[in-house]
């Protein structure tokens, strides 16, 4: 596995927020190793620890990029839903920032057929069927193919389960992260300081509150992302 | 290969059945262990390509992982001292009523995200956007990227986010505002947008006004200003009390200054009062006493003067301060008492009357300008060719006066 360089500094970090934790009493003992202090009634994340994870996690991204894998990224806090969307087009993965769908990976099956049916609608949009339709049963068909579009807009283009998962708050995608879990399918997890670091493959000690914490992060990953498609674009 | 993958299943059954009731224990590698049996279980069930590379796509990122534990400031940047030094500098204030600076990144219709480096990100209502009322965040000119002060006004206790509220920020420059233009004595335009028992209220640079009735100079009642543009000056201003009191009056006032002493002007009626009439002349209210109207006496107003009749008056004096202004009738009678008899004729009269008046008034003048400067004439005042009093010798004409030019004074009957 190569070990490359990715610009991970100190000053970009503190200035986005990154150190902060949540609050004192509500942390979760197990990330003591990781916590470095406490100021103001908050605990604040080792940032070496951070850059440390971060860095091994961009390595490991790299690599699997350059292999061909897919990626998928969750989010589905509101504030965050149009980062972890652009981040995404960017990097040229799947995402979903509207609610994670229960089963949306165990029960892969169904969700295949309810892409087979987003795609068949979306044809149809294109090709002008719809206009041959009844008002109302048009009105219905353009009803549902919105709905689809907020929920499944993000992994339109996948066609089998991805093979790492990014996700961006584990307290809010407990149930992604489960899923994740129990197919055995490796994630990468931002944690906060009250967040479990044992869950995830590779878990991240950041904060998961601050907008620009965030987009940092996923900007570090989805860099490393797209040098290792490059690299597998020019040889595959 | 199945049934060795069953072997290994089996074999790691006891641990696994001891899983759920095993002391909570921070050894990483019981967890980990037990995670691959679950994929082990779960490789068991769909053995094929894929869960064989999703399984060495895990082992790396266990290495990955275990190389972060054991070798934890291998790779990085910076240490750990300098992460302690640089926490002084980066450090977060969200105490309430502290200022901030921020950028939206996010505009919703209930409000605009915005962007603190600190501990979470913070959301601004759209009550709070601005002093006026607005529906959306965009109205006030608040759009994605913007960079701007705020203040700190709550926190949510929820998702540990920030109230803010740019309306103190407003209100301060507003009063501010208001303390300069009230220094420099300026003219305002304010909009009415509400009556109550004393006056109006009036919306002027953002913050609500009172005019009181009496310092309001037009003719039309209330209900019809609303929602009307009137000149307004600051009477008062004061931000501890809230109190912002306006004055049309003192606008109006302002705007009359032409109205020169012994001028004649038109005007019209307003009201009636016991002690005279009020009348209303280019905007602003005079009161024409009672005493004023004529040299003979006046018994009841009512007789000589009705609301909404037009004549001629006089302006004796102009009180700038308090926006008043005397008139008088009494000087444009060409005989006494003609006001009470033939209006009409005052009417006419009253230009020729007022410029005799005023050559009065200016002959009045001199005579006891000259007295003064016969009973003091160690100062330094003369008269020069105006009638002015003022230093010697300034004024005489370069090739010497003429003695046989000079006006002589009118006689003063």
């Amino acid at each position: 596995m190569t070990r490359r360089y990715w610009n991970i500094n100190l000053e970009e970090m503190m200035e986005a927020g990154v150190h902060f934790g949540h609050g004192t009493r509500k942390w979760n003992p197990k990330m003591a190793p990781y916590i470095s202090a406490k100021r103001k009634g908050i605990h604040i994340t080792n940032l070496t620890r951070t850059a440390r994870f971060l860095s091994e996690a961009c390595d490991l991204v790299f690599d699997a990029a350059s292999r061909g894998k897919q990626f998928l990224i969750v989010g589905t806090k509101n504030k965050e839903a149009d980062s972890v969307a652009w981040a995404a087009i960017r990097a040229r993965c799947h995402y979903v920032n509207k609610k994670w769908l229960g089963g949306m990976l165990t029960n892969w099956s169904t969700t295949e057929t309810r892409l087979h049916k987003f795609r068949d609608l979306r044809t149809e949009q294109k090709t002008g069927g719809l206009n041959r339709l009844p008002k109302r049963d048009a009105a219905m068909l353009k009803r549902q193919l919105s709905h689809l579009q907020i929920y499944l807009g993000g992994i339109k283009y996948m066609t089998g389960l991805p093979d790492i998962v990014i996700i961006v708050d584990q307290h809010e995608e407990y149930t992604a992260l489960q899923e994740c879990i129990t197919l055995g399918i490796p994630t990468i997890c931002l944690i906060d300081t009250n967040c479990d670091p044992d869950l995830a493959d590779i878990s991240i000690p950041a904060n998961d509150d601050a907008i620009s914490s965030i987009r940092l992060i996923l900007n570090k990953l989805v860099i490393a992302i797209c040098e290792g498609r490059s690299g597998y674009i020019r040889n595959p | 290969m199945a049934s060795l993958a069953q072997q290994i299943g089996g074999l790691r059954c006891p641990s696994l059945s001891t899983h759920l009731s095993r002391k909570p224990s921070y050894t990483n590698n019981i967890n980990h262990t037990v995670k691959r049996t679950q994929t082990t279980k779960a490789a068991a069930v769909v053995s094929n390509a894929q869960t064989r590379e999703r399984m060495k796509l895990k082992e790396m990122f266990e290495e990955a992982y275990e190389r972060c534990r054991t070798a934890p400031y291998e790779g990085v940047a910076f240490t750990v001292d300098d992460f302690h030094n640089a926490i002084e500098r980066f450090d977060y204030n969200s105490e309430l009523g502290s200022k901030v600076r921020g950028t939206v990144f996010n505009v919703d219709a209930n409000g605009a995200y915005v962007d603190i480096t600190a501990k979470s990100s913070a959301f601004l209502p759209v009550r709070e956007a601005c002093i006026h009322g607005i529906k959306h965040v965009q109205e006030a000119g608040i759009v994605p990227g913007m960079r701007d002060e705020y203040v700190i006004i709550g926190e949510n206790e929820h998702d540990d986010s920030l109230i803010l509220s740019l309306r103190q920020i407003q209100y301060d420059l507003a009063w501010e505002r208001c303390r300069q233009l009230q220094a420099e004595d300026v003219v305002l335009k304010g909009k009415v947008v509400g009556a109550n028992k004393g006056g109006v209220v009036a919306i002027v640079e953002g913050l609500r006004g009172f005019i009181p009735f009496s310092q309001i100079s037009s003719n039309s009642s209330a209900e019809e200003l609303l929602e009307q543009e009137i000149p307004l000056k600051f009477v008062e201003v004061d931000e501890e009390q809230s109190r912002l009191i306006l004055s049309n009056r003192k606008a109006r006032a302002d705007s009359q200054a032409q109205l020169g002493i012994g001028s004649v002007v038109t005007g019209i009626v307003q009201s009636l009062k016991p002690y005279g009439a009020f009348i209303d002349i280019g905007g602003v209210n005079g009161l024409l006493h009672v005493s004023q109207i004529s040299h003979d006496r006046v018994s009841d107003i009512a007789t000589v003067l009705q609301p909404g009749d037009t004549l001629k008056v006089m302006v004796l004096s102009h009180d700038r301060e308090r926006g008043r202004v005397s008139l008088s009738t009494k000087k444009l009678e060409p005989t006494p008492g003609d006001m009470i008899r033939n209006p009409k004729l005052v009417f006419e009269k009253a230009e020729e009357m007022a410029m005799t008046f005023r050559q009065r008034i200016a002959q009045a003048e001199a005579m006891a300008r000259a007295d003064m400067l016969r009973f003091s004439p160690e100062s330094e005042l003369s008269l020069n060719s105006e009638g002015i009093l003022g230093p010697l010798g300034s004024d005489l004409p370069p090739d010497g006066l003429d003695l046989n030019e000079t006006s002589l004074p009118e006689d003063s009957s």
